[in-house]
């Protein structure tokens, strides 16, 4: 018997779970939940929620001929601490209601009936969790609670001996039951993921299924599912799905920027079309914790989808999804999704954080402009960020110390420089020690911070020195009250000496005094630890009454910066033999070249240099190992190491002797 | 090609000659300075010479050093004429990148140069101020006479074919003598050992700086328009 079935949704004539505007316009969405947002496609999504979740849909189907929109439903969802979350869907909207046509008897010798059918298939409510076993794995299990009801109204005339009167009776019959869903989503990076889903895998009746109702019942066979999604490119999705229910999906969104997307899909189904019978086009925009999308599902063959259906019998069995089946009407979606709670998305990853060396305290400035480490750092989002890293170790920094803005493109991951402003407590380290090191990144301007690492920071004792002359200057201490005061009191004690010298020699005078000066208090001794790599402050030089070169080195350099006169390390490395690599000094007599004989008649005596003024001047080279002699002698020594070392053997233009400028 | 043709000439002057010297034959006034003393002692025939030494022939004094190249062996003698100094030193040859790496350094031998390489600059440090306490007057300049020796053995140099020493020793002579810059001669010389050094760049700036100097005759002027037309 040929009948017309009316569809009709409730309040209206249609609805099916397809909730949010983003899961119609990109049509293929297993592998793109990433909130609760049609988390029953792939609980496993729910995971990527920030925190809290609020989703609410409305729509309306303009091919029914009815104008306005109705209301869908709304979604929850929550993460718990790193690795869980939950949602639940509240789906009113989540409804299909068929009208059989009714059945008229007129055969005596029963009074005239009409049976009117309504078989209402509902999913009013669903919930899904989620786990995540790693960031790039995540398991999901989802349960939709299912009810199928049968109301059968029979309208009967009843004749009656007096009168005849009509009758209506009404009896409804239902089954109830939870469909049960698994799911996984593998997310390999930010560029890939992969959702496995599996709907009804089980099926959790409530009671028995009365009689009436079984040739009704929607099929309960599992479906398996199979989704994909790549980031083509840093503003393109591309997505992709495929079921045993020989229904499959493509889809792409396209986000330009300013928290746009573009979105767009194709629906197929091999028992419908073997070309695409559906396709989906949307809009999303989003700012800071508000999302609205709106989107329009079109069907190219519109039979069965206007509310009414030529049909037979009345078969459920094409009906494996209230989401999408062969009586889905066209429709305008629009979906609001809002975050509550802590609503910071965490959008750079530190990868790993390297330190270039340990930390000397002689020369705790030189970090404030040169890295002491490297983070790696990832922008886990799909904008372009700008990110800054801090470093801090407490008690040895007042505050973090910041690194300018780095712009890295998504899925990329840049190395940041850490650079760290030490206070002078470091100063007073006075044994290798091991502090923790906490490098932090922020690529977000209201939040402290995306990510935290920790990492192990060698603090070297004060005295430590890494063997490098370019860092042996700050040893210096030209400003050391104890080292101003001793230089002050030399010379005073020379006073006269010095009235009578030619005031163009006058520097070249005073180092002389200094110099004979330590001459009679300082003698040479080996490193304590018989290495190169300790070193005094010239206080200590000063009260110890020694040191080895560096140490000497360093306190006379001291002592001349202290009044003035400008200094340069001479550091030579032979060769040939390294073991013997030493250093001694330059300084500067300020006396022009052309009165040079007045320092010297043997050119070979002094050296001439720029000094920081770029003037040309006559500077002096002294070996402080020979201090006891005092300044004759480790002038004559110096000159001649200097005259060996530079003009014969070519040192400074072989690189194997280096001079560095103190001050 | 044009690279196989300068690697040559780069091999050709990197022919060192760093072996003994000795003093074959001594005439009139002749003393040794050794390493960085001051004073100038008595040479004799026979007496080897280091290579922080330096030597000086008075007026009517010469000798003739023999020179023994380490790499092969052979011997080269070497006259010193009257008036000179020489630092034995500067009898080598050094190679043309020696010598380029020399030149840049004399360039770049500046503190400002460097502080501009270094990031963290030491405070300065306090400095007296107020009344000098040494006497104001003026020094003389250095012994012009040293100075002209000094210069004379560059032209040994030049003339015994140490081109790149004789550069490096003129131009310090030249900033140790500032006056002797504007002999015409002495800079034509420097330019000339630049071009035997292969350096056509720079000869050709001397050459150029020669021509910008004050008070040069015309024939002076020609001489350096063809030295640098020659070049071209």
């Amino acid at each position: 018997m040929l009948g017309l079935i009316l569809i009709t949704g409730r309040p209206d004539l249609c609805a099916q779970s397809l909730i949010t505007a983003r899961q119609i316009g990109l049509a293929a969405y297993g592998a793109e939940v990433r909130d609760s947002r049609g988390f029953s496609l792939n609980p496993a999504g729910l995971i990527l929620m920030r925190d809290w979740d609020f989703t609410a849909t409305t729509y309306g189907s303009p091919t029914l001929g009815r104008d306005g929109f109705v209301f869908h439903g709304l979604t929850f969802g929550k993460r718990f601490l790193e690795n869980e979350a939950a949602a639940f869907q509240y789906s009113p909207g989540t409804s299909m209601r068929f009208v059989v046509p009714p059945t008229i008897n007129i055969d005596p010798p029963n009074n005239p009936t009409s049976n009117d059918r309504e078989i209402e298939y509902a999913e009013p409510f669903s919930i899904g969790v989620a786990h995540r076993f790693d960031e790039h794995f995540s398991v999901g299990l989802g349960a939709r609670f299912r009810r199928e009801t049968l109301t059968e109204t029979t309208y009967e005339i009843i004749v009656g001996d007096t009168a005849t009167f009509p009758s209506v009776s009404v009896e409804e019959v239902r089954a109830t039951g939870w469909n049960v869903d698994a799911s996984v989503l593998w997310r390999p990076s930010d560029l890939f993921s992969l959702g496995l889903t599996g709907r009804n895998l089980l099926t959790l009746a409530a009671g028995d299924t009365p009689d009436e109702l079984s040739a009704y019942r929607l099929p309960k066979s599992a479906i398996g599912e199979i989704s994909l999604a790549t980031r083509a490119t840093r503003t393109l999705l591309l997505a992709a799905s495929a079921g045993t229910d020989q229904a499959g999906a493509v889809g792409g969104e396209w986000t330009p920027g300013y928290g746009i997307a573009i979105r767009g899909g194709l629906y197929f189904n091999a028992k419908e079309s073997p070309t695409a019978y559906a396709t989906g086009l949307g809009v999303g925009w989003s700012y800071e914790f508000l999302e609205l999308g709106v989107a329009y599902l079109h069907f190219f063959d519109q039979t069965n989808r206007r509310g009414s259906s030529p049909a037979g019998e009345f078969d459920p069995s094409g009906i494996r999804n209230i989401d999408l089946n062969p009586y889905t009407s066209d429709r305008v979606t629009l979906t609001v999704k809002a975050i509550f709670g802590n609503i910071r998305e965490r959008v750079a990853l530190i990868e790993s954080v390297a330190m270039l060396g340990s930390v000397y305290p002689s020369a705790y400035e030189v970090f404030a402009y040169r890295p002491i480490g490297t983070a790696r750092v990832r922008n886990i989002s799909s904008e372009p960020i700008h990110a800054k890293a801090a470093f801090y170790v407490d008690q040895y920094m007042d505050e973090p110390t910041e690194s300018g803005p780095v712009t890295i493109q998504p899925g990329e991951s840049v190395e940041i420089p850490l650079t760290a402003v030490f206070n002078e407590r470091i100063r007073k380290v006075s044994t290798l020690t091991i502090k923790e090191g906490n490098v932090t990144i922020n690529a977000s301007p209201a939040d402290p911070e995306d990510d935290r690492y920790q990492t192990p920071v060698l603090i070297q004792g004060r005295n430590a020195w890494d063997g490098d002359v370019l860092t042996l200057r700050y040893f210096v201490t030209p400003d050391d009250p104890d080292v101003i005061r001793y230089s002050r009191d030399v010379l005073l004690n020379h006073r006269d000496t010095l009235i009578q010298a030619d005031r163009s020699l006058e520097s070249f005078q005073k180092a002389r005094i200094l110099f004979d000066d330590l001459a009679e208090k300082l003698m040479y001794v080996n490193d304590p630890k018989q290495s190169a790599d300790y070193v005094q402050y010239p206080t200590e030089t000063l009260r110890l009454r020694g040191g080895d070169c560096d140490d000497l080195s360093v306190c006379f350099v001291s002592l001349l910066s202290s009044i003035g006169i400008s200094t340069a390390f001479v550091d030579v490395v032979p060769p040939e033999r390294p073991e013997e690599s030493h250093i001694y000094l330059l300084f500067d007599t300020g006396v022009d070249p052309k009165f040079g004989s007045h320092v010297s008649p043997n050119p070979k005596r002094y050296v001439l240099r720029k000094n920081r003024r770029d003037i040309e001047t006559v500077w002096i080279p002294v070996e402080t190992t020979v201090v006891a002699r005092g300044f004759e002698e480790a002038w004559t020594r110096g000159a001649q190491e200097y005259f060996d070392d530079v003009e014969i053997g070519l040192g400074t233009i072989k690189g194997w002797v280096r001079i560095v400028d103190i001050n | 090609m044009r690279f196989s043709v300068v690697v040559l000439l780069v091999a050709m002057t990197s022919m060192a000659l760093g072996g003994d010297i000795t003093v074959k034959r001594l005439q009139g006034d002749v003393r040794v300075r050794h390493g960085v003393t001051e004073h100038w002692s008595a040479v004799a025939v026979g007496d080897v010479l280091r290579p922080n030494d330096s030597v000086k022939t008075g007026k009517g004094g010469s000798t003739v050093l023999e020179l023994i190249r380490e790499d092969s062996g052979t011997a080269r003698a070497v006259t010193l004429p009257p008036e000179v100094i020489v630092d034995v030193s500067d009898m080598r040859t050094l190679t043309q990148e020696e010598l380029m790496l020399k030149l840049t350094m004399e360039k770049v031998r500046s503190s400002s140069y460097q502080w501009k390489n270094d990031e963290l600059r030491m405070p300065d440090a306090a400095v007296v101020h107020g009344q000098g306490s040494g006497s104001e007057e003026e020094l003389n300049e250095n012994d012009r006479a040293t100075g002209r020796l000094q210069l004379n053995g560059a032209r040994v140099l030049y003339e015994n074919g140490f081109y790149s020493t004789c550069i490096l020793r003129a131009m310090e002579v030249f900033r140790h003598y500032p006056w002797m810059a504007e002999s015409f001669s002495d800079r034509l010389m420097v330019a000339e050992a630049l071009a035997e050094c292969d350096l056509r760049g720079e000869a050709l700036a001397e050459y150029g700086a020669i021509s910008r100097m004050e008070g040069l005759g015309e024939e002076e002027r020609m001489l350096v328009r063809e030295r640098m037309d020659a070049m071209k």
